[in-house]
């Protein structure tokens, strides 16, 4: 009843305070709006492209029209020879040359009548993260898919574009997972335990007969929940503007299975509190919210750098998934590359939980020293 | 023979002097005795004022007794329970009142009184009578929905005072408790001590208001350095004049003038 009533108290404090609630929801909004509109200004189209594409095979018919296509845009097209397959492939990946076309033999014999379309392919190999060999694609494709049915079109990104997904998401959603999560917790925990224990508030819940236990997790328990909501905000923020941001479609997201977010919201259910009750063991020990505040931003400091550490040491040894942050963060790569052994996820939750309940333990043994919460 | 409702047994306190105080009070000492070996007993239904000056250790002796920090020596039972060995016990048997604890400025005094409630156990029906009747014999019901951070510091303070009691406690501890109100609030918190001393309460009190003491407590303990100087009924300390008494004690032990 005094645990239920300590964690009620929190909770009545966050959603009657419409301040506290909109700097909680206001980031990811922020975040939102801030990507998006850098990833229009960085994928903005360029006035007028130059294709330079590779041809292999003779299709003289269809090299005329896409000309034609594409200088009716006011664009320009330089047809050049394949000689060297290998060497195209990487000007394109290089950004040097805009596309490969790779035509079957006697290619424009599919106007005759009975042509089998299976036996006349066009191939256009091109670089999907590239802006110029994308819209060259998508131009070429669409005019190819005007003349007919009686071709088939193959389309051969460098790298296929889930993959790409799953690349970018790998390099970049640990990290910001990491971030937001720190810094959503940070928000409402500094005020509400350092800030406590500087107003004297918290004193006059000591003076009560309620287990110091429960005190403590009568402020850990709430305010994770409150902080889960500030950083799936601010993660819902990110995952909605990064395909604009990073000028790839939204249906790479969507290469993941259930089991996938069902392990995600576990790490985070784990996570999330475990940081609460590092941030609240932290404010206890500190004086005042100023002082609480100064160790917890290096703290943060030290779990950015944690959870960039993956990006420089790729291959880590099974014994990191009990480095708190540095599981959730090898986690979250593992799990979006679809290589995350189930004994590792559940030994990371488990070591969360773990570390969490030590902490809880450490703030109760604070809340009981007249050192820490009176200063003498 | 009264009911002793709390035993102070040797009761001792050291706190650390820090260079910033050492540098203030221009000593060189990194110890510093607040109390020292301090007995005192208090029964059923008496107020029991500690008298001293600023820094003679009243407040860390209530301190003590309210559990919120721990005697290096001695002890002290309350109701039967030690405050080193049961504290959660002793709290539950106490209401302790001091400026040092606040009530935070954005719930209502109606919000407050139904959490503390609730931390001291008490049942809700008990809890919402309990709430009416304290409400309105101190006018807080009329404020029983205003945020506590915009409350005038009168009544403030009485909300305080009606929630350090929420759990109708057998002792009533009051750190200074007339400090800072106005004479109106000052006189509503007098007459409710002398209520609660009527439905035989005990009340342990510190002040420095020799007038306060005249006029509620019964037995006084005068302290001065962290001891016990002198300690008996009203009448007996008193002498026909509180205040002669204790300069002459005062002098008599300091040796010097104020």
């Amino acid at each position: 009843m005094k645990l239920l009533a300590l964690i009620k108290k929190e909770f009545h404090r966050f959603f009657h305070d419409p301040r506290l609630i909109v700097t909680m929801l206001l980031p990811g909004l922020v975040i939102f709006l801030l990507y998006t509109v850098m990833g229009e200004a960085i994928h903005a189209e360029p006035e007028k492209d130059a294709y330079k594409v590779y041809v292999q095979g003779e299709a003289p018919l269809i090299t005329s029209m896409i000309e034609m296509a594409v200088g009716e845009e006011g664009n320009t097209v330089e047809w050049l020879p394949l000689e060297d397959m290998d060497a195209a492939k990487k000007q394109v990946e290089d950004g040097e040359a805009t596309a490969i076309l790779i035509f079957t033999e006697n290619f424009e014999n599919f106007l005759e009548y009975g042509a089998d379309p299976d036996d006349f392919v066009v191939s256009v190999v091109y670089d999907p993260m590239d802006d110029v060999g994308s819209s060259f694609y998508m131009l070429s494709t669409a005019l190819l898919q005007q003349i007919g049915m009686k071709f088939t079109i193959q389309a051969e990104p460098l790298v296929s574009e889930e993959h790409i997904g799953r690349e970018i998401m790998q390099q970049i959603l640990p990290f910001i997972i990491v971030c937001f999560v720190f810094s959503a917790c940070m928000s409402v925990t500094l005020e509400s335990v350092a800030g406590e224990k500087e107003r004297g508030t918290l004193s006059t819940i000591l003076v009560t007969s309620a287990k110091r236990s429960h005190i403590a997790l009568g402020k850990i328990i709430p305010l994770a929940c409150i902080s889960m909501l500030g950083a799936v905000s601010s993660f819902l923020g990110v995952v909605l503007s990064m395909p604009r941001l990073m000028g790839v479609s939204m249906g790479m997201f969507g290469g993941y299975r259930f089991s996938a977010y069902i392990l995600l919201f576990l790490l985070i259910v784990s996570f999330v509190p475990l940081i609460v009750a590092l941030i609240s063991t932290i404010s206890t020990a500190a004086r005042s919210v100023k002082e609480a505040s100064a160790y917890t931003s290096v703290l943060m400091i030290f779990v950015m750098v944690i959870s960039l550490v993956t990006a420089f040491i790729p291959v880590l040894g099974d014994w990191a998934v009990v480095i708190p942050v540095l599981n959730a963060v090898i986690f979250v790569q593992q799990l979006l590359a679809g290589t995350l052994p189930v004994w590792q996820s559940l030994v990371s939750v488990g070591m969360n939980l773990l570390y969490t309940a030590a902490l809880v333990f450490a703030m109760t043994k604070m809340l009981s020293s007249e050192k820490i919460m009176f200063g003498k | 023979m009264p009911e002793e409702i709390v035993r102070a047994e040797g009761l001792k306190k050291t706190f650390t002097l820090s260079k910033k105080q050492q540098k203030i009070e221009k000593t060189g000492e990194t110890r510093r005795i607040a109390v020292n070996g301090l007995s005192f007993s208090a029964y059923r239904g008496e107020i029991y004022g500690l008298l001293g000056p600023n820094g003679a250790g009243k407040t860390t002796t209530l301190r003590m007794l309210s559990t919120l920090i721990r005697p290096d020596a001695g002890d002290a039972v309350i109701c039967g329970h030690s405050v080193v060995k049961e504290p959660a016990k002793v709290r539950d048997e106490i209401g302790f009142m001091t400026s040092e604890l606040k009530l935070e400025g954005f719930f209502t005094p109606d919000y407050l009184f139904d959490f503390f409630g609730a931390m001291h156990g008490v049942e809700k029906g008990i809890l919402q009578q309990r709430k009416r009747e304290l409400f309105s014999k101190f006018g807080i019901d009329r404020f029983a929905e205003v945020q506590v951070k915009d409350l005038s510091t009168g009544m403030l303070q009485k909300v305080s005072l009606v929630i350090s009691i929420v759990h109708d406690p057998s002792v009533i501890i009051f750190d200074e408790p007339t400090n800072g109100l106005d004479v109106l609030t000052a006189k509503v918190v007098t007459d409710f001590l002398a209520e609660l001393k009527a439905m035989g309460k005990s009340i342990l009190l510190s002040t420095h208001i020799f007038s306060l003491v005249e006029k509620i407590c019964d037995r006084v303990g005068i302290i001065l350095d962290g001891k016990m100087a002198a300690e008996g009924s009203l009448e007996e300390i008193a002498q026909g004049d509180l205040e002669k008494s204790f300069f002459d004690l005062y002098y008599s032990i300091k040796g010097e003038t104020v």
